[in-house]
């Protein structure tokens, strides 16, 4: 119950995407009803929103944040681009398919989604919570040798030690 | 009977801090025409939190957290929650004014071992701040210590009993306003919310605090928060004869702050200090001198 009503989104503005969130946390769609708040740091997080577009420059900061967050945490693919590229499907520079270096739990489809969007993907994480199905961490931990495989391929030799198992 | 008295205090005053915790969010979300969080948010984050995985930078890191939670929890100790407090022949308000400096102590040691550079600027923020009330905070003491003759909140509560609130008698009414005016900057509500600005410095000192540390870190300002306007009901408000309506007293002084605290924008540090320095440390110094003249 703690996790689910308490999601604090680190504000770590991804891409384009970001430009929607402010809306969903001012007075027209208040977001803090259902417990989320942006948290200034990755440490006090729980929940990482991937809005827009993922470049690969952005996509090494991204990796660094969600591994500094603490367990369990969250993830959700904010717009179309993670999903499949989205409007920069032919682009040279993005990453196609998040899911492949990143664990998603969830993806929320538009360009941009729009604020009730954002909530019924709110909603349908807390029953993906409570049925337990939202388990990306665990999933990276399980499978970390084959993530790093893949984020090494697209970024080169990564510069910070494998995540070793313990938690 | 002391022993549950030592147990219970803190605990009725975190029960206290953490609803003060839930309605700041409240008051802020409706003055800003939203709905805002359920009142029991804090509760709900504080759960969350603790089931979290954290990270620790050692042990320094670790005892400074807990170092503000027991300087927070002592302070308690000490207040009369509208009936004698457990530690009640002990110090008084000499007692309170030493321990109530560390809370940002036990952060600031915390924040230093944090390696990250947000970490020493939220620290620096957050002393300097701690320095620029604590100045006018002194006076007005000085001033109740002065009139009462007595540093024991005990029998200032109760000289209040007989004689009159101490807000109404001419004196202490400067002291009593210049009280108010420092009480954003005790509890860290805007416009004194500097320490830990979120938009700026990565919420400063609490920047690498995840999971428990954050839960101690909550805890510690639900406490913070009982502390501020529970000194206040019992220098300037008379205390109560129970507990009930002294939190009904707390609980006027503390909307007060939160419609403040709704309405203004962040000082800057500078700013800040350069008011705390003039107009509250001036009302608390005539203040003082009145009581000293009369």
């Amino acid at each position: 119950m703690g996790h689910k009503y308490s999601l604090h989104a680190v504000y770590f503005c991804t891409g384009c995407g970001i430009i929607e969130i402010p809306p969903a946390l001012t007075a027209r769609w208040d977001a803090e009803r259902f417990g989320i708040i942006p948290a200034a740091a990755p440490r006090q997080a729980n929940l990482f929103l991937i809005t827009g577009y993922v470049s690969l420059k952005t996509l090494k900061p991204i990796i660094r944040t969600y591994e500094q967050m603490g367990e369990p945490k969250f993830t959700v693919a904010f717009g179309s681009c993670p999903i499949n590229g989205g409007m920069y499907w032919d682009s040279y520079n993005t990453v196609k398919h998040l899911d492949r270096y990143l664990p998603i739990d969830g993806w929320i489809a538009g360009c941009m989604p729009r604020p009730e969007a954002i909530f019924t993907a709110i909603t349908h994480l807390w029953g993906m919570i409570d049925r337990g199905e939202a388990d990306g961490y665990r999933r990276y931990r399980r499978y970390y040798r084959q993530y790093r495989a893949n984020q090494e391929r697209v970024l080169g030799r990564l510069d910070w030690p494998p995540l070793r198992g313990e938690d | 009977m002391r022993i549950a008295a030592i147990v219970f205090s803190p605990l009725l005053a975190l029960a206290g801090g953490l609803f003060f915790l839930g309605l700041a969010r409240k008051v802020a979300a409706r003055v800003g025409w939203r709905c805002g969080p359920p009142l029991v948010q804090p509760v709900i984050d504080i759960i969350r939190l603790l089931n979290q995985s954290s990270v620790s930078h050692g042990g320094l890191f670790s005892l400074g957290i807990v170092f503000a939670l027991a300087g927070a929890a002592a302070v308690v100790l000490f207040l009369p929650l509208g009936g004698p407090p457990p530690f009640r022949e002990s110090g008084g308000l000499l007692a309170i004014l030493y321990l109530m400096l560390l809370a940002p102590l036990g952060i600031a040691l915390s924040g230093g071992a944090a390696a990250n550079p947000n970490s020493s600027i939220g620290v620096s923020r957050s002393l300097i701040l701690t320095l620029a009330y604590e100045l006018p905070f002194l006076l007005i003491l000085l001033a109740v210590m002065t009139r009462y003759g007595t540093i024991s909140l005990v029998k200032i509560v109760e000289s209040q009993a007989g004689g009159g609130w101490a807000i109404f008698s001419l004196p202490l009414l400067l002291s009593g306003i210049a009280y108010l005016l420092i009480l954003p900057a005790i509890l860290g509500f805007r416009p004194f919310e500097i320490a830990n600005a979120p938009q700026e410095i990565a919420s400063g000192a609490l920047v690498e605090y995840g999971g428990r540390f954050l839960a101690l870190a909550t805890i510690q300002q639900a406490l913070n928060l009982f502390i501020g306007p529970a000194l206040f009901v019992n220098l300037f408000l008379g205390g109560a004869g129970n507990p009930l309506f002294f939190f009904a007293k707390m609980l006027a002084v503390f909307t007060g702050v939160l419609l403040v605290n709704a309405a203004y924008p962040r000082l800057r540090l500078e700013q800040a200090v350069g008011y705390l320095w003039r107009w509250p440390t001036l009302i608390a110094l005539a203040g003082l001198a009145a009581v000293m003249w009369w």
